[in-house]
């Protein structure tokens, strides 16, 4: 282990340290930690300044109340998720056909195709923004879900497919091997072993390309109009036009923005970061 | 049919498998991509003919002061977000203890990462806000009047990228610390039998053995600062005055704004070719460790 | 001048007490092997003494200096570890010379240490390659090759051998008792094989759940093993233990009861504390074994399995109602093992016998309660 570790017969320093940590992350989630507070404050309050100090009045209720009810959040909310859970679903579906075949099925040119996944995903998302736009107006899905939708699957497809490749290959080859052997079909060897044995992968994959597709809000601007489809995070920036001074306001549907993907990330922690370093590191 | 079938689906499968997301992804993703290429010589306001004008939009581009202000601003972009490796790598030695309440805490060290580069540019916004901010209650602490980070054209971008790399040193920090949890325990105790310490440890023993983290930390940090669109277009949309927009920024203003989509694609064909030199560099490592592996 | 000195080391992982204050002195020049099953905490002792980890209490001296809060790179030790630990991005050259290059030394210092080394682990050729070039006994020439070049007081080895074929790992053992020899330095070596320990240690130290069992010679702890643990631990095929109770104690010795068998009579050492009536442990080598009624002590039995291994010869026997308890096949078989090629049938019966002289008496609590054995049997 480097840092060497503290040795657990010097408790005090241990606790020391723990200490001098928790200053940092202290320090570290401050502005997280004032829009909290913020959220919970009065309008009286934020017109006065004070913002640092304790709250006057706690009114958590009023404030996030004054969301749902004075604002289209909630509508931009339930988009968000009229967007996302398919997206997601379909990435899975599409990247576990896609990293098996790339993993266990070399043909010549798999190299090529698989660095056109990888290659692309890596591309400023800006650089393909007109031809996009141009496409879904084309087709006549501009300012629906399923122009959101349908980016994301695409683009997202590109990342899944580098992390479930990557996993489907680290699975011994033996047990392919042995399914071959015993006469199983590549779709049997798909549904039959694959499908089972990814699932830790996906679990993780899942929680990732939620969040990503939840916190997107270049392809929200771009593709979207209405407020029938804006999902939340351009609803945020819209609603930060309209609440100007508001700030206790503004600030409990920016927390109503985060919870989703830190709910994910604490339900599925384990996943998230393993997920994330899978997808990254063996990369 | 069935014979037929059973003859070639060891090859059919894989292929018909491959083929929706293959599909999807070549004619969305790389197929759009290459046509902001051909629509680059063309003059197009999105929604009637195009006007065939070969390079004079790279001609146009080459003269604009605003291009060279995104240009300048994607290399500020670029050298501050090359602080979140090294910062990342900071935070994550500090966490990597094995103390009661560290798990909490390292997760809790994650949070910016979940969090959307909007409500990251929102409370930052207001984290900068001259009257209210925390920013500025620190400087009265110090008897100091808070500079309008915001809405100073020198500092402004500074600014957007500190908030910006607030998410990005986040996830610096998780792939460290994957890397530090499968440092080899053996390599680090013959380090200290050869009797290294401290920095000469560092050196030595344990960054050559986080080179292949390190490399991904900093590719997708270039990739981030490149392709840097959210926290502009949130904290300050492009000003005060243009100073702050990048590449990404401007080319989304002129196209949607301005209508200028030919314009747009001209800016956008730049910032590819600035990023394929990225992408050439991550593939080629990427390929060799395939090979090495 | 004792080379290490190990006073009460005393080491807990949280609840689990690894090390219970172990005594140990090694003098200058000796090789000692550390031995025990796995988790016995014989890798961990080697670690406190390296320094790698830490002890809740007590003292470690290496060359006369207390070195128990002293850093590894400062003990005057080198270490050869289990997975070699090669610095991966380093040449082989700058493996073995990395020690000399923390403490600063000139360069042409390093140098001449290095090609020292590698001469004599005949390695000179590879010095510019890097790890992942080598095979893998080219590697572990040059994790012992670092730890020469550092001209340590002492040597510390974790299973070095552990990641080697077979034919290899008998190279290296006789390379590296060769190596002893010519260098003279104090060598301490952890292995869970007894042919290594009972080849190459001057002393063994037999550990146990974080005890010290017994140290001595091979000879010493094959002939005179102080308890049941190190007579089963040391041996392969292990010694055949059968239960049985006393039914008489004299002053030296004791008749023992062992069931399908007449009684036996065992000598007992001076100072054995046994009763009539106690359960007691037989134990039998399995070369004490003969076939054929040429024994004193002798019953029927019937062969269960024959394992022709050309120079000798092993034979699993159903000898009940005579039966072993803890064996390495997990029957109650016993194993006899004979000095050659012989013809025995699977299932066939046989008449097999030993002497009550050869056999070993452990008491209840595992000590052993016969007296001295000669050390090399004249035969």
């Amino acid at each position: 282990m480097y840092p060497r570790a503290i040795p657990e017969n010097r408790p005090l320093s241990r606790f020391a340290y723990g200490l001098l940590v928790a200053l940092v992350l202290a320090l570290w989630l401050l502005p997280l930690f004032a829009v909290i507070m913020t959220s919970f404050r009065s309008f009286d309050d934020v017109m006065a300044g004070n913002y640092w100090g304790w709250p006057s009045k706690i009114q958590v209720f009023e404030n996030y109340a004054a969301v749902f009810q004075q604002s289209k959040m909630l509508d931009y909310f339930l988009n968000s998720l009229i967007i996302t859970i398919p997206s997601t679903i379909a990435v899975l579906v599409l990247s576990t056909m896609t990293g098996f075949v790339l993993s266990r099925y070399p043909f010549p040119g798999a190299m090529v195709i698989f660095a056109l996944f990888v290659g692309g995903n890596f591309l400023p998302q800006q650089i393909m923004m007109i031809p996009i736009r141009d496409l879904m107006v084309a087709t006549g899905l501009y300012d629906t879900f399923w122009a959101l939708i349908l980016f994301h699957v695409a683009f997202q497809t590109g990342f899944a497919t580098l992390f479930m490749r990557n996993f489907i290959a680290a699975l011994p080859s033996e047990l392919f091997q042995a399914a071959r052997a015993e006469g199983a079909s590549p779709w049997q060897t798909l549904i039959h072993i694959v499908a089972p044995l990814v699932r830790p992968a996906l679990a993780a994959l899942a929680i990732l390309v939620f969040t990503f597709i939840w916190n997107d809000y270049f392809w929200a601007v771009v593709l979207t109009q209405s407020d029938a489809v804006k999902p939340v995070t351009a609803g945020l920036s819209n609603l930060r036009g309209e609440w100007v001074s508001q700030w206790n306001i503004v600030s409990a549907a920016t927390i109503l923005v985060a919870v989703p993907p830190v709910l994910m990330f604490f339900l599925m922690q384990k996943h998230f970061i393993s997920g994330l370093t899978m997808g990254a590191v063996k990369g | 049919m069935t014979i037929w079938w059973r003859r070639h689906r060891n090859w059919l499968t894989p292929a018909l498998l491959l083929a929706p997301g293959l599909f999807l992804f070549l004619v969305v993703i790389i197929w759009s991509s290459l046509e902001t290429f051909w629509i680059s010589f063309f003059d197009w306001d999105g929604m009637g003919v195009k006007t065939w004008v070969g390079l004079a939009n790279y001609r146009e581009l080459l003269d604009d002061p605003q291009f060279y202000v995104s240009l300048k601003n994607n290399l500020i972009w670029l050298l501050m977000f090359l602080l979140a490796p090294p910062a990342g790598l900071a935070i994550a030695f500090l966490v990597n203890q094995k103390i009661a309440g560290m798990r909490v805490m390292k997760s809790l060290f994650f949070m910016p990462l979940v969090l959307a580069t909007v409500t990251v540019g929102v409370i930052f916004t207001w984290f900068y806000d001259p009257t209210f901010g925390l920013l500025a209650l620190l400087f009265r602490a110090f008897g100091a009047e808070a500079p309008a980070l915001l809405s100073n054209e020198h500092l402004v971008t500074f600014a957007v990228v500190a908030s910006a790399l607030w998410p990005q040193i986040a996830f610096c920090m998780v792939l460290f610390l994957a890397g530090l949890n499968n440092l080899d325990e053996e390599l680090i105790g013959a380090g200290r039998v050869d009797g290294a310490r401290g920095l000469a440890m560092l050196w030595h023993v344990v960054l050559p053995q986080l080179t292949q983290v390190a490399f991904i930390a900093v590719a997708i940090t270039i990739v981030g600062a490149l392709r840097s669109f959210d926290a502009i277009s949130v904290m300050t949309a492009g000003g005060p005055f243009g100073s702050s927009t990048t590449l990404a920024y401007q080319m989304y203003e002129q196209s949607l704004f301005s209508y200028r989509f030919g314009y747009g694609a001209a800016i956008a064909t730049i910032l590819f070719l600035i990023m394929a030199v990225f992408i050439a560099w991550y593939l080629r490592g990427l390929i060799r460790a395939e090979k090495g592996a | 001048m004792n080379s290490v000195e190990l006073i009460g080391l005393d080491k807990h992982y949280g609840q689990y007490h690894a090390l219970k204050s172990l005594d140990l002195t090694i003098e200058k020049g000796e090789f000692i092997v550390m031995v025990g099953p796995s988790g016995c905490g014989k890798s961990t002792l080697l670690k406190t003494i390296a320094g790698l980890e830490t002890v809740d209490t007590g003292k470690i001296t290496i060359g006369g200096k207390d070195v128990t809060r002293a850093e590894p790179g400062d003990r005057g030790i080198a270490m050869v570890f289990q997975s070699y630990a090669l610095y991966p991005h380093m040449t082989v050259a700058e493996n073995m010379g990395f020690g000399l290059r923390m403490a600063r030394r000139p360069k042409a210092e390093i140098d001449v240490a290095v090609r020292r080394a590698a001469d004599i682990l005949r390695i000179t050729e590879q010095l510019d390659k890097l790890p992942k070039q080598l095979s893998g006994g080219q590697r572990q020439r040059v994790a012992i090759g670092r730890a020469i070049t550092r001209s340590p007081d002492v040597f510390l080895f974790d299973e070095p051998l552990s990641n080697l074929d077979a034919a290899l790992r008998t190279q290296m053992r006789v390379e590296l008792s060769t190596l002893h020899a010519e260098l003279g330095s104090t060598m301490i070596y952890v292995t869970h094989d007894q042919v290594e320990a009972m080849t190459m240690a001057s002393r063994i130290v037999v550990l146990n759940k974080g005890a010290i069992e017994q140290v001595g010679s091979p000879l010493a702890l094959y002939a005179n093993p102080v308890n049941r643990f190190v007579a089963g631990f040391l041996g392969a095929p292990r010694m055949n233990f059968i239960e049985g109770t006393t039914t008489e104690v004299g002053t030296d010795d004791a008749l023992v009861q062992l069931a399908g068998l007449a009684p036996l009579r065992i000598a007992l050492r001076q100072g054995a504390t046994v009763k009539t009536g106690d359960p007691v442990t037989v134990g039998i080598r399995p070369e004490a074994f003969a076939v054929g009624g040429s024994k004193p002590a002798s019953c029927p039995a019937r062969v269960r399995l024959v394992e022709n291994l050309g120079r000798e010869t092993v034979v699993y026997a159903d000898a009940s109602p005579l039966v072993t308890s803890g064996s390495d096949t997990g029957t109650r078989n016993v194993t006899i093992q004979l000095g050659s090629a012989v013809a025995v049938a699977p299932n066939s019966e046989i008449t097999i016998g030993f002497d009550p002289a050869d056999a070993y008496l452990f008491g209840s609590d595992g000590a052993t309660l016969t007296p001295a054995k000669p050390e090399i049997q004249s035969r």
